[in-house]
């Protein structure tokens, strides 16, 4: 890592300047300009966004249309731009506003960004790991039924959709239950978790039920699979989270990185790339995190360490957020944050989207945009 | 016969000579000898002669807008425009086959050169020769066929439908009906025929086919199987004609199709006259196809002039925005081409549904293709509904002012208020067994139009009182409430800028996407493009006969010394034994 030269292992994303791959950091000379189609007799230009009903967050589609098929489409995201002053701040500080950053993620944005600093200020990230696994893969398990519950609505599927909504605020209860936080916040610290993990397996033992029962009526109904199946196709060797597993392939951080350690996991690939891959991929994984969940054995923290913070070094952290890799590098100078990099997976997530909408109609339009789960307030993230 | 009958005639053969000086005046001649040739022609309730009064309106009005029209064009245009109609004239005054093939020729021949001259590429004057030749040469088999039955070349009563047959395989091919669309929509459409000529192409010389269909369908004997397999051959006609013209982007290119369909709907009506034995039914049926050959040709001549109009042949190339005349008259012309009242179309389509589910109640096969027939009519007119809409919509540019008025616009505006006017006074041409009112209601006897196979009346409409009330309610609205105010504000879209506007391509892309297999429609990320799937099969089959001669005369006809000796003795066996079997 860091040697800002070669391009080696898989692609994760883009911050300003510098593209991150899986072992590598390399400084691109200047952000590449996005290149613009150009139209054929009697396309038109549709815009769609930046603020429209229909979009939860600030996003602007600018689509290519000869009538009904699109295209082309391009994502502008910067109408959510935040510049978020952080550096100089401490250690302390600055994880108050990574953990704000999308509360929908605060939990990965946290943990990854408390791993870096762990590992710029070599402290081992030893009890709290299974408690972070766990964090995380509430996360998961609550982000997936979001994503699956919004490819419900896009259908007019009004009952799942309820159904899911209401399985999300269970989620949501139990996090707040075990966490003291809806949204995790306050929960982490320097290697350690703030939380109370008695009765989190039969709690997640009803979401697991409850689930399954939603999941098999969806996919009984033959209208929504209709819609999701050979929609939105992309395979692309640069993709991440479960949109590049449900296109076959077997990226993902839990596996291939070794700033959070899997004792065991199984991971879920699809083949067909499209929105209905992209479903089950989630699907499954709201399974599978349920398990992590049932096996992952905590061992409360006999006595809380007290860590020097005021040092100086650089460090990374890659973990597997509930859409794709999230990375993040700090350079910490007498334990102030001198710098800080953030790949969110929506940046490649966003790329997918524009390569997988081409071809599709506009009624599609939100199954593909919905299957991706993008967070565009993670992606528009300046730190200055 | 007497001298003065013919004045017509000879009048615009007169205005072809004095056309090649003094363009204006041959222009004006055509028109008075057009109105002269309705005036001795045309008779009340002989419904032949209806084709006389339809030709004679599209003539004048050609005549007339080509005053103000032709100006753009050079000294060949109005000599060779004048002569297709003198064609036409004489076809219609023709009372056997020798004079209707010269005038079918004479016809022909100048609306080649009027393609030819003002061509881009040879192609499309050579697709109107090959298909213009093929039709005469079928309709000189008819007359020999008919000369071999009935010993004149007059048209008399004839016992087969042979002749019938035959001459409407020849007159499909001049009226671009399947599998020959290529026949009518590409010479107009890419062979940049002024507008007054794809008018008078459109309108009227397709109107001949018709003419010659119905005249030879009067002297057959009535025969199931020739008319289920019309009806067939329209209905495709007109599923196809209206689609391609939903999703034509060359406007004459969408006239063509248009044309297509109507005919194709002409087509089938004869077809449900020819397979009827029932006389109250047939009557009908014939006046239908009369009403709606007059909608057709009238209000495609409107089409055409107001395509014309706009001075550029692609949508994607208007750029003014006709004033309120030109918008009025557009809207009665388009109105009476997609079916719809108060124009003459309504009443037309009206006439031919009926026709077709009465026909459901005839047993048999004849019950089955006329309900079949008649719902993909009606699916038709749908398609041709949304096609002239497009039209109506996308030949203005809305962003620009009105401009003024000019004599094409008044001429435009005069074909759509005809429209209306005949549609009012359509109960006047219809024979008085289908007239009758209901005076209860305060419809008045004389008033109301019946359709009916027997005794009881099927369906009832009353044109003059669809006109009245329809103004009545305008002008109402309009004294209460005054000129509609409107309001023109910029668009606010987010804050985004974007002054993009629908255009007529993506308004059409639906289908081109939900038909793509039919419409074969480029499914690349390219764009959206169609083919028409009888030019792309003909040149396949073109294709294929070439790539078969070619392997016959290099592995057979390959001057080798060999292969000839085997073919000559081959031959030779097989005259052997031919002679000897007989």
């Amino acid at each position: 890592m860091q040697s800002f030269n070669k391009k080696t292992g898989r692609y994760i994303g883009r911050y300003k300047n510098y593209d991150v791959y899986s072992n590598e950091i390399v400084r691109i000379s200047e952000e590449n300009k996005e290149d613009i189609n150009k139209k054929l007799p009697g396309e038109i230009t549709f815009n769609y966004g930046p603020s429209a009903g229909g979009l939860e967050e600030s996003v602007n589609f600018n689509i290519i249309t000869p009538g009904e098929r699109i295209n082309s489409v391009r994502v502008d995201s910067s109408f959510k731009r935040r510049n978020i002053k952080i550096l100089n701040d401490s250690v302390d500080s600055a994880l108050l506003k990574v953990e704000r950053i999308n509360g929908y993620h605060s939990a990965s944005n946290s943990i990854c960004f408390l791993l870096a600093v762990e590992n710029a200020l070599n402290i081992e990230n030893g009890e709290s790991n299974n408690k972070r696994i766990i964090e995380i893969e509430l996360e998961r398990i609550r982000s997936n039924l979001h994503v699956i519950k919004c490819l419900a609505e896009s259908a007019g599927f009004s009952i799942p959709e309820k159904q899911l909504s209401y399985l999300i605020e269970d989620v949501s209860r139990i996090i707040s239950t075990v966490f003291k936080h809806r949204y995790f916040f306050g929960a982490n610290y320097i290697n350690d978790v703030n939380g109370n993990f008695n009765n989190l397996n039969e709690s997640i033992l009803k979401i697991k039920n409850e689930f399954m029962v939603i999941y098999q009526d969806l996919l009984t109904s033959k209208i929504f699979m209709d819609r999701l199946q050979e929609n939105g196709t992309v395979r692309d060797m640069n993709s991440t989270g479960p949109a590049a597993r449900a296109s076959g392939y077997n990226y993902d951080a839990r596996l291939d990185s070794s700033s959070l350690y899997y004792e065991s996991y199984k991971i879920f690939t699809g083949s067909s790339g499209d929105v209905f891959s992209r479903f089950m991929v989630r699907s499954d994984e709201v399974f599978s995190s349920i398990e992590l969940i049932e096996n992952t054995e905590i061992k409360e923290n006999e006595s809380k360490n007290k860590y020097d913070l005021n040092k100086s070094g650089t460090g990374y952290a890659r973990i597997e957020s509930p859409q794709g890799d999230l990375f993040y590098h700090v350079d910490i100078k007498d334990g102030r944050i001198n710098d800080i990099l953030m790949v969110s997976p929506s940046y490649l997530n966003i790329k997918l989207f524009e390569k997988a909408m081409p071809g599709n109609i506009f009624t599609d339009f939100f199954f593909v945009w919905e299957s991706f789960g993008i967070w565009i307030s993670e992606k528009e993230v300046n730190f200055i | 016969m007497n001298i003065i009958y013919y004045l017509p005639l000879i009048l615009i053969f007169v205005s072809v000579i004095i056309s090649i000086k003094y363009r204006n005046w041959g222009y004006i001649l055509s028109a008075v000898s057009s109105i002269i040739f309705i005036a001795f022609t045309y008779r009340t309730f002989d419904y032949i002669t209806y084709f006389y009064l339809i030709a004679g309106i599209v003539w004048t009005i050609t005549s007339i807008y080509s005053l103000s029209y032709g100006k753009n064009y050079g000294k060949w245009l109005a000599p060779l425009f004048i002569l297709t109609i003198a064609g036409m004239m004489t076809i219609l005054y023709a009372n056997n086959f020798l004079v209707f093939i010269a005038g079918w020729e004479i016809m022909s021949i100048p609306a080649y050169l009027t393609v030819a001259i003002n061509k881009k590429n040879d192609i499309e004057a050579y697709v109107f020769m090959f298909f213009s030749e093929i039709s005469t040469v079928l309709i000189m088999v008819s007359a020999v066929l008919s000369y071999y039955y009935t010993g004149t070349f007059g048209f008399n009563k004839i016992n087969n439908d042979y002749v019938l047959l035959i001459f409407t395989l020849g007159a499909m091919s001049k009226m671009g009906l399947t599998p020959f669309m290529i026949s009518e929509w590409l010479p107009i459409a890419h062979g940049s025929a002024p507008a007054n000529s794809s008018a008078i192409f459109s309108a009227t010389m397709t109107l001949m086919g018709v003419y010659g269909i119905t005249k030879l369908a009067l002297l057959s004997p009535v025969s199931e199987v020739i008319g289920i397999l019309f009806i067939a051959i329209g209905i495709i006609s007109v599923m196809f004609g209206s689609l391609y013209a939903y999703i034509s982007e060359n406007m004459k290119s969408l006239g063509g199709f248009s044309t297509i369909e109507n005919n194709g709907t002409l087509l089938s009506a004869l077809g449900l006259y020819i397979a009827i034995n029932d006389g109250i039914f047939r009557a009908f049926v014939l006046i239908s196809i009369l009403i709606f050959a007059m909608s057709h040709s009238i209000a495609k001549t409107g089409l055409f002039l107001t395509i014309g109009n706009t001075g550029t042949e692609y949508f994607s190339g208007i750029s003014d925005n006709k004033g309120l005349l030109a918008r009025m008259g557009k809207f009665f012309i388009l109105s009476s081409l997609s079916g719809l009242f108060p124009g003459i179309g309504g009443l037309g389509t009206w006439m031919i549904l009926e026709s077709f589910f009465m026909g459901a109640f005839i047993q048999g096969a004849i019950g089955i293709s006329s309900i079949i027939g008649g719902s993909l009519l009606a699916m038709g007119e749908g398609f041709a509904t949304a096609a002239m809409f497009k039209v109506y919509y996308f030949t203005d540019n809305h962003s620009k002012k009105n401009n003024k008025n000019n004599l094409e616009t008044y001429t435009i505006f005069s074909t759509g208020v005809m429209l209306v006017f005949l549609f009012s006074i359509s109960f006047l041409l219809i024979g008085k067994e289908y007239i009758s009112g209901i005076p209860n209601v305060l419809i008045f006897n004389g008033f109301m139009i019946e359709s009916r196979f027997g005794p009881a009346d099927f369906g009832l409409l009353s044109p003059i009182y669809v006109v009245l009330i329809t103004l009545f309610f305008t002008l109402l609205a309009y004294l209460v409430f005054g000129k509609p105010k409107t309001r023109t504000v910029k668009r606010w879209n987010t804050g985004i800028e974007n002054n993009e506007t629908y255009n007529s391509f993506t308004y059409s892309s639906n289908i081109r996407l939900m038909l793509k297999k039919i419409l074969k429609t480029n499914s690349g990320k390219s764009d959206l493009e169609t083919v028409d799937i009888f030019w792309y099969f003909m040149i396949r089959i073109a294709s294929s006969y070439r790539k078969l001669t070619k392997y016959i005369s290099y592995k057979i006809m390959n001057s080798s010394i060999s292969t000839y000796m085997i073919y000559m003795i081959i031959a030779f066996i097989s005259i052997i034994v031919i002679v000897s079997l007989y």
